[in-house]
């Protein structure tokens, strides 16, 4: 059916009636409330026009001083010299028309002509920039993404002033057709890597792809995983470094964000303020980050399994406050922390979803209930309160979103496993989640690239080189050009 | 996007060194104690002298001949017939030796931490972890253990930090023990310690480059023997003879014995953490290796799907023993005299071959 319509294109006829009967019966003229046509006498031909949008996507004072006006006022020889919006298509298929009237252009069909013209007056409704919430820096560029492509693009060519930025556009859905745009360096960007990447987006073969948080899942090797393995920043200026490096940034109306691929593990981890701190200061947020990823993934199995199972671990003074702490607590040690874990996780997500005014009460509720009254109940211990409360807060230190659910799950699987046979079962757990995560790919790059198999580049895995050390583009990217600095070469400097 | 994700010099430096170097921490030094008493610190050397050239030769052999792992380069000079049965000897000689040794190691975490725990529990959980990490593939398990390298010798360099202050240097004499001869003996029949880097040139086209094999390997082996020689040092100037022979796991009992400050005194599970590690990935290695070498004799290729039922064997020959003293000291002892000449003289016969064949090319 669709490979019959495809052969035989529906073309726009020379008659301008037939025209306007097509273009009624396709967009339900007067069913649809804002599809408008509007019908003129152009004054430099004295043919009759329709002009056909959607009032709602289109600037209606730019149509009526760029086409309006001067159809109506202007003499010229051809329409291009009359109309002063500043970009006109011709367009034959009717397809072609659905798909500019749907993008907020207007089309206008002359009679006589066989063809349309398509003015770009679009105007998509979109939220101002603003600063970015969910990744913010104390020093760097404050700006976010917003919920237009345009302004997006702009805000990433801002930062890379190159013609070879190519922003190549992508059409997904079958009945909605969207623009997914692929931003990337034509000099660098292996071309293997955009022919991936372009095959994965033309075979989706779905009605419609809203955003990009969808397509991300559209697109990812393995939707069951529970590693991460397309990243998700909401800053232009994270966006610009990856395509700097060889990295393809995909982005789409209606996001306030974009994805960026292939991605490794560390990408999850690093953050763009790590570059923008001098050396000491972001090698140190990134000691810190380790810390909080390890505390936030580990300390509440630890406490499991050796206060479980390695109790001589513990030294003695510290065991006696343990066990005195748990003396009238009812439940096993296990439930216990389980207990604490799930009550912290309800808060969290009863804490985004809550409307802003409520907000403070849940916090004070919540530490209240948990922190006084449950201790005070017996119902669990104070220690567990610090070991929950400290696995809970450093989890805020992970900013990606998508790593966040990791490692929140990945708690969940260790405290289960570390009630089995302690370090034993822990250990084989963490083995075996580690083994599984080193086993992944992203678009074909290893997920623990550069550390493990080893590619030249920065080698910015846990810690970062000076600037002006960072000579590589990573070459597990297989870029076109792998050197990204040349001016402090060993023993000379231009 | 074809990326290379072979494995290079690094990984295969640190496979080699958690094959072998890992050694310090089971019975092994027990086992050699037992009769060089307080010299057998340096049998591991003796030993590892004893079987370099044959492994010098294997790799060259290997490299010379394009092989993809031993049992083609078996077949290559051998023939198909007689190349593979004597990769059959091997293999069973392997697989009882890899069946006692996670014997001995699961012995280890029973009788250590889980004294009241069912051997076979411990047993199913340790094999399952073997045969699931196994089954991410050899670059997976190379990638986790370049990776884990690091943490898992910095352990082992504060245990010896540790216990510095607890050596009696005068304890290494007598420095020839029991006697030379003995010595000797022991030193030449216990080559078979090398046997898992026999076993690892299994993982030879593995890599991107056989030369990377050949560094990476080479230095792996010299940086484990001499870990494993400095830490044997260690239990010999710790222990001294007499109750070295009676200590089951020095690197446990050492463990126990070092304290960090006066307020962390028993710190043996932070030890233990990495232990753990490192013989979950050494026994993974060994796992897909001995699966790929079975694969490789019955020209197997989808060998990945035998990892199941090959663990299990494994795990059912290891269950035979009655007690970790038995495996010890009548099995794995005679089992490592009876390897010794095997993985030591079979490299030279091929030698032999190679050279026998090259003349009658040239005729």
């Amino acid at each position: 059916m669709l490979k019959k319509k495809t052969q035989t294109k529906e073309i726009l006829n020379t008659k301008l009636l037939i025209n306007l009967d097509i273009l009624k019966e396709r967009f339900s003229f007067g069913l649809n409330n804002d599809f408008s046509i509007r019908l003129i006498t152009a004054k430099f031909n004295k043919h009759e026009l329709c002009l056909a949008y959607y009032a709602s996507l289109v600037n209606s004072d730019k149509i009526e001083q760029t086409i309006i006006q001067p159809l109506l006022e202007q003499e010229g020889d051809s329409l291009f010299d009359v109309i002063t919006a500043e970009s006109i298509t011709k367009i034959k298929e009717l397809e072609e028309l659905d798909d500019h009237i749907n993008n907020g252009k207007v089309v206008l069909i002359i009679d006589g002509e066989s063809f349309g013209y398509s003015i770009d007056v679009a105007q998509f409704q979109h939220r101002d920039i603003s600063q970015s919430e969910n990744e913010s820096v104390v020093r760097g560029p404050k700006e976010s993404f917003t919920e237009s492509l345009h302004v997006n693009i702009s805000l990433i060519r801002k930062q890379i002033r190159n013609r070879e930025l190519i922003t190549e556009v992508q059409k997904v859905g079958k009945r909605s057709k969207q623009d997914v745009q692929l931003m990337y360096l034509n000099s660098v960007v292996n071309d293997q890597l955009l022919d991936e990447i372009r095959s994965k987006l033309t075979q989706l073969d779905v009605d419609n792809v809203q955003n990009i948080e969808l397509l991300e899942q559209f697109i990812e090797e393995r939707p069951y995983s529970i590693f991460p393995t397309i990243l998700y920043t909401e800053r232009p200026d994270n966006a610009a470094t990856y395509i700097d490096k060889g990295h393809v940034v995909l982005l789409m109306d209606s996001s306030a964000a974009c994805l960026i691929l292939p991605i490794t593990f560390w990408a999850f981890i690093h953050n763009v303020e790590d570059r923008y701190s001098r050396f000491l200061y972001g090698n140190f947020t990134r000691l810190i980050r380790f810390i909080a990823l390890f505390f936030t993934s580990m300390i509440s199995s630890l406490y499991v399994a050796l206060s479980n199972f390695h109790s001589e671990m513990i030294p003695p003074d510290l065991l006696f406050a343990v066990t005195a702490a748990r003396e009238r607590v009812p439940f096993p040690l296990i439930i216990e922390v389980l207990i604490m874990e799930i009550a912290f996780e309800l808060i969290r997500e009863a804490g985004i979803r809550i409307p802003n005014p409520l907000g403070p009460t849940i916090g004070i509720v919540g530490a209240l209930i948990l922190g006084q009254a449950a201790v005070e109940a017996n119902i669990i211990s104070p220690i567990i309160v610090i070991v929950s409360a400290l696995s809970g807060l450093t989890s805020f230190a992970i900013s990606d979103p998508s790593f966040n659910f990791t490692v929140r799950i990945t708690r969940f699987i260790f405290i289960i496993s570390a009630g089995f046979f302690g370090m034993f079962s822990l250990m084989i757990a963490f083995t075996l989640w580690f083994m599984y995560g080193a086993s992944l790919k992203s678009f074909g790059v290893p997920y623990f690239a550069p550390l493990s198999p080893t590619y030249k580049s920065n080698s910015d895995t846990y810690f970062r080189k000076a600037i002006k050390k960072e000579k590589w583009r990573p070459g597990y990217l297989l870029p076109k050009d792998l050197q990204s600095s040349r001016t402090f070469e060993r023993g000379k400097t231009k | 996007m074809k990326v290379d994700r072979r494995l290079s010099s690094f990984e295969m430096f640190t496979l080699t060194s958690i094959l072998i170097g890992i050694k310090l921490t089971d019975t092994t030094p027990s086992l050699f104690s037992q009769k060089a008493q307080n010299a057998f610190w340096y049998i591991p050397l003796l030993a590892f002298i004893c079987i370099l050239p044959a492994f010098l030769v294997l790799l060259y052999l290997l490299y010379k001949h394009n092989a993809k792992h031993f049992v083609h380069l078996f077949e290559l000079l051998l023939g198909q017939g007689l190349g593979k049965s004597l990769a059959f000897i091997i293999f069973i000689l392997s697989f009882v030796m890899i069946a006692l040794d996670s014997r001995n190691y699961v012995e280890q975490i029973k009788i250590l931490y889980f004294q009241r725990s069912s051997i076979l529990i411990i047993f199913v959980l340790f094999g399952s972890v073997c045969i699931f990490g196994a089954i991410r593939g050899i670059e997976v398990v190379g990638y986790t253990t370049r990776i884990f390298w690091p943490f898992i010798r910095i352990s082992f360099f504060i245990l010896a930090a540790l216990i510095f202050e607890s050596v009696v240097w005068q304890r290494i004499f007598p420095i020839f023990g029991a006697g030379v001869p003995v010595i000797l003996e022991e030193g030449v029949s216990k080559g078979s310690l090398f046997l898992d880097f026999f076993l690892l040139t299994m993982a030879f086209s593995a890599f991107r480059k056989p030369s990377q094999f050949i560094k990476g390997g080479l230095i792996g082996l010299i940086f484990s023997i001499a870990e494993i020689t400095f830490f044997f040092f260690l239990y010999t100037t710790v222990f001294d003879y007499n109750s070295i022979e009676k200590i089951s796991f020095p690197f446990h009992e050492v463990t126990q014995y070092v304290n960090l400050g006066d307020f962390f005194t028993n710190i043996e599970t932070f030890f233990m953490v990495f232990w753990l590690l490192a013989t979950f990935l050494r026994f993974i290695l060994l796992l897909y290796l001995i699966t790929w070498l079975f694969g490789a004799i019955f020209n197997i290729d989808e060998f990945e799907l035998l990892l199941l039922p090959m663990g299990f064997f494994l795990m059912v020959i290891g269950l035979l023993p009655d007690n970790a003293v038995v495996t010890e000291l009548i099995y794995r002892n005679k089992l490592l005299n009876i390897i010794t000449p095997v993985i030591a003289l079979v490299p030279f016969l091929l030698l032999l071959i190679h050279f026998f064949k090259r003349k009658k090319d040239l005729t």
